[in-house]
């Protein structure tokens, strides 16, 4: 099936931002990790010593209009190989459903959660940007 | 259709039945139909969004997991309404029957998902198991569907297998603000 997900991705300070659009379910699955691994290196290219990219991994889901629960697993699939590299993941423009499919699933536990992308940036990149 | 006791009492009202094939995305066509039949027996938004997601949720189980994939075995769903209580049942050809049968048995399908979300499935997702490795990712389904309406029941007659998704038009779901 062919997969109804895009992902963008752009370099913020200290931060990689993977914008999301479409259906997040298990078609997404190349998506997302390609998307991933292009936002990781293009911030490893762009930090002071190349090395180690991003500290924190935003996943904007502003235009995103279905997720189920492969998707989910997707997204903790994410979310572990961050961890494992010790990356913070933030997520954003969640609809108040899929907030709530967050908390119940408790990945809002470990994914900070953020209205829109300019709230999640201007948090990571402290109250001068 | 054979229905669980809780509702045999009732004289449940038949709004809508149809059937789908047993095709990977199909769940969308299930979710958008039951959606336009019960927009206006008064669910609010938020819980119109949470049954949207069980419907999706249990769809996929059946295509998946009761009919393996195969688009000839169809998914069939009926949805009725007795009282204030919206009843969405869900049937596939994947019960106790399977076996004797074949067609509905996937062997491949059944390990890709690691006992993913059938009723029988023994363990409860467990975020920091999944992100440890000591989980599977995926097995969020039936966590998801009774996290999202007000009862959730499993029939198996024979080779079908049902679940049955029930949501009031009054009532709040598990841990809703309303």
């Amino acid at each position: 099936m062919a997969s109804m997900c895009e992902a963008t991705t752009k370099v913020l300070p200290g931060a990689a931002v993977i914008e999301l659009s479409g259906e997040v379910d298990g078609s997404a699955a190349g998506v997302l990790t390609d998307a991933y691994q292009r936002a990781v290196t293009s911030a490893a290219a762009k930090s002071p010593d190349g090395l180690d990219g991003p500290g924190t991994v935003v996943l904007d889901f502003a235009a995103v209009d279905y997720i189920n629960s492969t998707g989910i697993a997707l997204i903790v699939s994410v979310l572990a190989r961050a961890r494992a590299e010790r990356r913070k993941v933030v997520a954003c423009g969640l609809s108040p459903h899929y907030r709530e499919i967050f908390d119940i699933t408790r990945l809002s536990d470990f994914i900070e959660l953020f209205p829109d992308l300019d709230g999640a940036v201007s948090q990571l990149t402290g109250p001068a940007a | 259709m054979t229905q669980p006791a809780r509702t045999e009492a009732g004289k449940p009202r038949r709004l809508d039945a149809f059937s789908l094939p047993s095709e990977p995305g199909n769940e969308r066509l299930a979710l958008a139909r039951v959606a336009g039949t019960v927009k206006d027996l008064g669910l609010s938004e938020a819980r119109l969004e949470k049954l949207k997601t069980a419907v999706a949720e249990a769809t996929m189980n059946a295509i998946e997991h009761g009919n393996g994939n195969h688009a000839e075995i169809p998914v069939e769903v009926e949805v009725s309404q007795d009282g204030d209580e919206i009843i969405v049942a869900i049937s596939d050809q994947g019960g106790d029957a399977k076996a004797s049968d074949g067609k509905a048995s996937d062997p491949e399908a059944s390990d890709a998902e690691e006992g993913d979300a059938r009723a029988d499935s023994p363990e409860e997702p467990d975020l920091l198991k999944k992100l440890e490795g000591v989980q599977s990712p995926r097995g969020w389904g039936l966590f998801l569907i009774r996290n999202m309406v007000d009862a959730m029941d499993i029939t198996t007659n024979g080779q079908r297998h049902t679940i049955w998704l029930t949501m009031r038009t009054g009532g709040a779901a598990h841990g809703e603000h309303v």
